[in-house]
């Protein structure tokens, strides 16, 4: 920590060289609320909601915190946690102009900040995703989506889940909502040759028949529709790539004992009495085993998860890319995320110690153990 | 506390008032004390002043603040009110305070950093967003002020930008002990209520409650504000996961 009595103050050091940066907002209120409550110091008390939910639309795009992740190989990269403090409940297609506008503040503050590489987290991902050049001007520093770890970490999540559950997947049907983006075609990629049958739904017709013919032309059985209600009850497993915003009609109608992966943003998928025999678990998660360090400390904050250093695929990308020392644009959206390049960045992580992260939902664990199992990888790639 | 400047007012009659004329009239009464506080601030600068081109420019600086003072007492008359102000009104008394300090200690750099990126944040803000909602000439006027303003924080920031590169932990020290007095006084001033009793410059109850008759609130000219001072913090390079933890400590209430 550098002396300034300022910076100490506020908690964090002097800035040192930046590998990487990862833009991100919060989620809900609450997390909005911790943050500022470190912030403010545990001598004073918390903000009022009602006043955090005044001022926290004001605060410009800015870094909320550094950040320091370690290899198992004993690399380490240095980084900063940028909010956009996107406010929690303007997600919605109303604010996408305004949010743009956040996103590329908090882009233009990594590039203030020397990062070498940036990933963009959940909302700030979507937003962005194929149009990258909405970003500024960036000399040095280069921009990933993270989308190609994200559905890396959904892809095993859902093998590990069936490995759990007993389920064969290569007799399973899968259903794929939201196929048509960068996330869901990605895992139409990967696991289309690995199950018996693809349905595949998503709001634009000419994307979907594209896709369709893509892994048609690979001997893959697939269906398309706009509504995935039209599908869902004959879908042994379902990822969910696009947050629903009616979670309850789909999941209302889905196959009683179906494996459903929630890997959209905002996820809104919980397991509900309508379903009482399905298993919902949350994709695209993965957990750093080398080390993870926030200054000021925001841990459990930043990555609200019932297990320690779990942190979105998105934002882990760029952490391992900054650790494998390769500051590329990785994922840059357009759908163009294949197999061979999901397999090359699992690898770099794995060779970091950032896995899988153990799988849960919104009720808890659905499986044993605080950690990660290292040997995973391994052994669904054998 | 007489009134700085003589308005010369004729009689007014005040029963023929409309709500939002006397909403307006606290608003003015704020923003012409803000203006007379930074026009004896400026007064004061020069005085310190060693090189000849800085004195003109912090008299000059003063001039056109009261300049602004006079120009918010006629958009009164135009209207129909009395435009009071009081620089001893108890909040602006400490701001006053906070840069006499800076004066007493011959610190230059310490005088901009209380008036031009603390002081005008808060004007320049305020001012910009009265300027779209308010009625006629009144919105011309705070408009016009307000970019008059932001004119002097990039004239002070110019200058900070240089002394900052000198030596940054120092530089970011001073600026947080000034944040501490005056920002902590701003934000009193700019809470949603005045829960320390009459701020002493509205002429009757505490005006932010009604500011929404004006389409105006004072979440908004709060926020607006911090957002403006956090701006400027960036652009003089102060590191901004500092300056938010700065502004997270500032008091609500």
């Amino acid at each position: 920590m550098g002396g300034s009595v300022a910076s100490v103050v506020a908690g964090v050091r002097r800035a040192t060289e930046v590998d990487f940066a990862l833009v991100g907002h919060q989620e809900s209120w609450r997390a909005a609320a911790d943050i500022l409550a470190v912030l403010r110091g545990p001598e004073r008390t918390p903000l009022p909601e009602d006043e955090m939910k005044d001022i926290l639309p004001w605060i410009p795009p800015r870094a909320v915190c550094h950040v320091d992740v370690g290899s198992i190989v004993g690399a380490k990269a240095r980084g900063l946690y940028i909010d956009s403090f996107i406010p929690p409940d303007r997600l919605e297609d109303a604010y996408v102009h305004e949010n743009i506008v956040r996103v590329r503040g908090a882009a233009a503050c990594a590039i203030k900040a020397g990062a070498k590489i940036v990933s963009l987290g959940g909302f700030s991902s979507i937003l962005i995703e194929g149009n990258f050049d909405q970003l500024p001007e960036r000399h040095d520093t280069v921009f990933t989506t993270g989308n190609t770890l994200t559905v890396g970490f959904i892809v095993q999540g859902v093998k590990k889940m069936c490995a759990l559950e007993g389920r064969d997947l290569l007799r399973s049907t899968l259903l794929i909502v939201g196929a048509t983006g960068d996330v869901g075609s990605g895992c139409a990629r990967c696991l289309a040759p690995l199950v018996s049958r693809v349905l595949l739904s998503a709001r634009n017709v000419a994307r979907l028949r594209r896709l369709a013919a893509e892994l048609q032309a690979d001997g893959v059985q697939v269906e398309i529709a706009t509504d995935p209600h039209r599908f869902s009850v004959e879908a042994d497993i379902v990822i969910c790539a696009a947050s629903l915003p009616s979670p309850s009609l789909l999941l209302g109608q889905i196959a009683p004992y179906a494996l459903v992966c929630d890997a959209g943003y905002p996820k809104n998928l919980s397991p509900s009495a309508e379903m009482p025999g399905a298993k919902v678990f949350f994709g695209g998660l993965g957990q750093i085993t080398g080390g993870l360090r926030f200054a000021p400390d925001l841990h459990g904050i930043l990555n609200r998860h019932p297990f320690p250093d779990v942190v979105h695929g998105c934002l882990l990308e760029g952490m391992a890319l900054a650790l494998e020392g390769r500051f590329e644009p990785f994922s840059r959206g357009r759908g163009s995320i294949t197999r061979e390049r999901v397999e090359e960045i699992e690898t770099i992580a794995a060779r970091h110690g950032i896995y899988l992260a153990p799988l849960y939902n919104a009720g808890g664990p659905v499986e044993d153990g605080l950690h990660c199992d290292r040997e995973w990888p391994k052994r669904i790639c054998a | 506390m007489e009134p700085l400047i003589g308005l010369n007012c004729s009689t007014i009659e005040c029963t023929s008032l409309s709500t939002s004329a006397l909403i307006w009239q606290d608003v003015l009464a704020q923003a012409m004390t803000g203006e007379l506080v930074a026009a004896m601030n400026y007064t004061a600068l020069s005085r310190i002043c060693d090189d000849p081109e800085e004195v003109a420019d912090a008299l000059e600086h003063a001039e056109i603040e009261r300049g602004h003072a006079a120009a918010f007492a006629a958009e009164g008359r135009k209207i129909g009110v009395d435009v009071a102000n009081n620089v001893d009104a108890k909040h602006w008394k400490r701001l006053r305070k906070a840069f006499m300090r800076c004066i007493a200690e011959r610190d230059f750099i310490g005088c901009l950093i209380v008036q031009e990126i603390m002081l005008e944040s808060f004007a320049v803000a305020s001012y910009a967003r009265v300027g779209r909602v308010a009625p006629g000439s009144l919105a011309v006027t705070f408009a016009f002020i307000a970019e008059e303003e932001e004119e002097h924080i990039d004239h002070a920031v110019a200058i900070l930008k240089t002394e900052r590169a000198l030596d940054a932990q120092r530089f970011d020290d001073k600026v947080y002990h000034l944040h501490l007095d005056v920002m902590t006084t701003l934000a009193k001033m700019l809470a949603q209520e005045c829960k320390d009793g009459h701020c002493e410059v509205c002429h009757g109850s505490c005006v932010k409650p009604s500011l929404f008759e004006v389409s105006l609130s004072a979440v908004e000219l709060r926020g607006a504000s911090l957002q403006q001072y956090l701006r400027t913090l960036d652009i003089l390079g102060i590191p901004g996961e500092v300056t938010l933890a700065w502004v997270a400590q500032l008091p609500v209430s």
